[in-house]
């Protein structure tokens, strides 16, 4: 903290942006497509885990399997369509990595935390498919599979809002 | 020549204020949430395997589950760490260019 009331570290900064590069990207772009996606699916998410609230038995599977089928599809869906956008590499965004590696830290950026939040969405829909089919859902494994669930979906929309500048 | 230097200054500090002030809190809520839904998460696997309704394939897959969501949840503020310095870096520029060009 003492560095940033030092006129020094201020002329150091000016120096340093002025002669390293113009305006940077280093996150892919904000989508509003994927937003309001992810909002829908998200509340398709919640409105079936309040059907299913207490457990399912297995011998009602078939009820249950379309809703599935379109979870699974619809979170895939949404992991392609993360991923489709670019990745930015520049300079900038080198020199960061390589400041951040000098103080022994892992580097920003990397693959998209919101494509990797969807594509564990769908499998976590697949197991619970493949349970409620074999076995049925108890009341604590249906928490267990809702609560994985919404940590994923915070992460995934937290990061694609913040995509928004 | 020093008046100037100290109102680069001073509009540099109040941009990345303005910036970094806004972008840490939301972080501060997410990382909250997460933190506090991973520990909710966490007690419910470990009720489920002590009244046996979690098997031992369920147990492996909510316990794969939680160390690849702990992961991404880091992963997810390195994200937003990336927008926070872009927008961070971006705004300084705009400034800088603009002071340049009001000095010259």
């Amino acid at each position: 903290m003492k560095a940033l009331s030092s006129p020094l570290f201020y002329l150091w900064l000016l120096s340093f942006l002025f002669f390293s590069s113009c305006q940077v990207t280093l996150a892919p772009a904000y989508d509003q497509a994927i937003v309001d996606k992810v909002t829908a699916n998200s509340e398709l998410a919640m409105r079936f885990f309040a059907q299913v609230d207490g457990g399912t038995d297995s011998a009602t599977y078939n009820l249950r399997e379309p809703i599935y089928n379109e979870l699974i599809g619809s979170f895939e869906s949404l992991k392609l369509q993360a991923k489709a956008r670019p990745v930015p590499e520049n300079a900038a965004l080198d020199k960061i990595n390589a400041l951040l590696a000098s103080k022994g830290t892992s580097p920003i950026a990397g693959d998209y935390p919101s494509a990797f939040a969807f594509e564990q969405i769908a499998a976590t829909f697949a197991k619970m498919k493949n349970t409620d089919k074999t076995q049925g859902l108890k009341p604590v494994v249906l928490e267990a599979f809702k609560g994985q669930i919404e940590i994923y979906l915070d992460q995934a929309i937290t990061y694609e809002g913040f995509l928004k500048r | 020549m020093s008046e100037q230097v100290a109102s680069i200054i001073s509009e540099i500090k109040t941009i990345a204020s303005n910036v970094l002030e806004r972008d840490i809190q939301e972080v501060r809520g997410f990382s909250e949430r997460q933190v506090e839904a991973i520990a909710k998460q966490t007690a419910i696997i470990k009720k489920g395997v002590e009244n046996g309704e979690i098997d031992d394939d369920l147990r492996e897959f909510f316990l794969d589950g939680l160390e690849a969501m702990t992961l991404n949840f880091v992963n997810t503020l390195k994200g937003i760490l990336a927008v926070t310095i872009e927008k961070l870096w971006n705004a300084l520029i705009k400034f800088i260019y603009k002071a340049v060009g009001a000095v010259t």
